[in-house]
């Protein structure tokens, strides 16, 4: 009986020894970002899946009310950027800022100069 | 009363154990600084694996977000850098790291070096090897963190079977795997989490990772 005490303590200690050491819970939801970049700079061709990968997995974390890892907007809206949209980019930027206000001074830069581009364009458009 | 000296005894293993890290490198320029945000620039690459500096690129953001820093978006940030006309890590991080702390709004700068990334045969054996230079700066241009880093892989030949010609093929299988495939990601992953959060020399957590842990 005393050994079953021993071992009940035992186990609790291991216990509590490994999750506090283990104190390190990941505090963000990824999607895969990291695999999906290393995908698209091994093939480029994997950008569109790069950018449909953000897609859901942005769209999945705002469903459920979830703070989206810090770069993510960002980096969609890179890539919408790249494909020319323009309009979707500087969403993303703008959520990124709003989310993560150490990315204000990238966010505003991007953001005007997306503005200026456009704007330059369609002058030489008219 | 064993119980309670079994207990005391534990709680020293406990917190030894945690603690069993050696001689902690001086931290407090880091500390001082106190960085929230971390821009990580491309490496410099001094391996002959030219796709070297954008794997490792992808690696970086997770570990150092997941201590609690805002990381820069890396491939929104190399492609600012490239609009800028900086395409090669060598020219980047030649610039003054206060330029670019102020041209993305960055607390630190993260610069790495690579300095292996190889695979190396022989007959029946491979070793990957990827061993990375880390340097962080703070924006006023001082640097706060530095460490090294090794990591190696030789395919382990399970000697199932014991006959020397079954443990023959086993380890020239193993070889031609590697061989055809070198692992660079995981071992880099290694890297990554030995200096950041395992290592003597682990950077301290940042700011929106306080509140789980002192």
């Amino acid at each position: 009986m005393k050994n079953n005490h021993m071992n009940l303590v035992l186990l609790l200690v291991c216990g509590l020894f490994l999750t506090g050491c283990a104190n390190r819970g990941a505090i963000y939801q990824w999607g895969g970002y990291d695999a999906m970049l290393y995908q698209s700079y091994k093939n480029p061709e994997k950008t569109v899946e790069f950018r449909q990968g953000l897609e859901l997995h942005i769209a999945k974390m705002e469903q459920s009310k979830l703070k989206v890892a810090p770069g993510l907007y960002a980096e969609l809206g890179t890539l919408y950027l790249q494909t020319g949209d323009s309009t979707k980019a500087v969403a993303m930027y703008t959520r990124e800022r709003d989310a993560w206000p150490e990315s204000k001074g990238l966010m505003d830069t991007l953001i005007n100069n997306v503005g200026k581009r456009t704007r330059t364009n369609n002058e030489v458009k008219s | 009363m064993n119980l309670v000296k079994l207990f005391l005894s534990l709680m020293v293993v406990v917190l030894t154990g945690c603690a069993s890290a050696p001689a902690k490198k001086d931290l407090s320029a880091f500390n001082t600084a106190a960085p929230r945000s971390i821009l990580v620039v491309p490496a410099i690459n001094k391996s002959l694996d030219v796709d070297a500096p954008n794997y490792l690129l992808s690696t970086l953001t997770v570990p150092l977000a997941e201590k609690g820093f805002y990381v820069f978006p890396v491939n929104t940030a190399k492609f600012v850098l490239e609009q800028e006309g900086f395409y090669e890590g060598e020219q980047i991080h030649q610039q003054p790291p206060e330029t670019l702390a102020k041209l993305f709004g960055a607390d630190a700068v993260l610069y790495v070096t690579i300095k292996r990334w190889d695979a190396q045969y022989a007959i029946i054996a491979a070793t990957v090897t990827v061993e990375f230079d880390y340097r962080m700066v703070a924006r006023d241009g001082t640097e706060i963190w530095q460490a090294n880093q090794r990591m190696q892989y030789s395919p382990q030949n399970s000697n199932s079977g014991g006959s020397p010609l079954a443990m023959l093929i086993s380890a020239a299988i193993n070889a031609a795997i590697a061989r055809a495939a070198p692992n660079y990601l995981p071992l880099t992953q290694q890297a990554n989490q030995m200096v950041f959060v395992l290592g003597p020399n682990a950077i301290p957590n940042g700011p929106y990772r306080k509140t789980e842990q002192q």
